[in-house]
């Protein structure tokens, strides 16, 4: 989804950016409250601060749910649009990472349901959906691509999210909306499936 | 079968590590500076909606209705307050009247009971 940028100004020297993967820390919080006080009063270039702060956390909650970069960077997009609307209703003292990365997690849950609605119009039953990746070439990620098809969808993000972001199963299951416990379950359920897929394809070999 | 990245039952390790090689963010400022002016345009779209307007507007809107409902509340109750003190303050502060005169019914007054005479009824 490609939108215009012409209009939008932003204040290149005001940007706070924080490494790949880092989640906003304790010295970043006071700046953070800032903002998202100045964005409910209005101010854009507070929200744009704001999304420059969260995007790539944003990006690796909804990539985590969705199949694909393309639907991460939708989910992504509209995560932000919802929480821009629903600002006013945030209260600054909570934490806001954990308040829009679950706005974030319901973005991505939309849009997988909608694209399994749109698959199941176009797709005859029993094909199975193919997890498609242009940019993969070894065969590590081959295997493991293929291996996580054949988890369910909600293993496959308690995996992402737990494993390659960090997230704790709590934080998880507030994201996914579901127990803490299951969350826990999912993610030793996902581990052994894993294991055991690639256990068979490497006995197939 | 030249590739054995895995054992028979690969660890967690390599599980992680290719799950982070597949996950991996894009890499590089242009691409994240390009998403978040995306978001923005896309949040200025939303701005530019007579609607925002509408919702900018519903809450003072809808207080500004509940101040008034309740200031119209108290000036009825109190005007039904002030009219009740009327009258008593009138029933009280008005002249002694003989028992007579008060518990005789109205259309028996002197000068009707005169005429009433005069012409036989």
């Amino acid at each position: 989804m490609r939108v215009d940028t012409g209009h939008v100004s932003m204040t290149a020297a005001t940007t706070i950016e924080l490494p790949f993967g880092m989640s906003p820390g304790a010295d970043a919080k006071p700046d953070e409250r800032a903002l998202v006080v100045a964005a409910q009063r209005g101010s854009n270039d507070a929200f744009a601060q704001l999304v420059r702060l969260h995007q790539r956390r944003a990006y690796a909650v909804c990539r985590a749910i969705v199949l694909t970069h393309e639907d991460a960077e939708d989910a992504v997009q509209e995560g932000f649009l919802h929480a821009f609307k629903a600002l006013d209703r945030f209260l600054p003292d909570q934490p806001f990472g954990a308040w829009l990365y679950r706005i974030m997690a319901n973005a991505s849950l939309d849009l997988v349901r909608r694209r399994k609605v749109r698959d199941a119009d176009e797709l005859p039953e029993g094909v199975p959906m193919p997890f498609r990746d242009p940019g993969e070439s070894d065969e590590l990620r081959r295997r493991l691509n293929e291996a996580l098809t054949k988890l369910t969808d909600r293993q496959r993000s308690v995996i992402v999210l737990h494993d390659v972001e960090g997230f704790t199963h709590g934080e998880i299951g507030e994201m996914l909306g579901i127990p803490e416990g299951t969350a826990r379950s999912d993610l030793h359920h996902a581990r052994a499936s894993l294991r055991r897929i690639l256990g068979d394809v490497r006995s197939d070999l | 079968m030249s590739d054995i990245r895995f054992g028979l039952f690969p660890d967690d390790d390599d599980v992680v590590r290719g799950l982070r090689a597949i996950y991996a963010a894009p890499a590089g400022d242009a691409y994240w500076n390009e998403l978040q002016s995306r978001v923005m345009a896309r949040v200025a779209d939303v701005e530019l909606g007579w609607w925002t307007e509408l919702d900018r507007w519903a809450r003072p809107a809808l207080a500004a209705a509940a101040v008034l409902l309740l200031s119209a509340g108290v000036a009825m109750f109190r005007a039904r307050q002030s009219e009740a003190e009327i009258a008593a303050d009138a029933m009280l502060s008005s002249p002694a009247v003989p028992v007579s005169s008060a518990i005789r019914p109205a259309y028996q007054d002197d000068q009707g009971a005169r005429l009433r005479f005069l012409f036989g009824r």
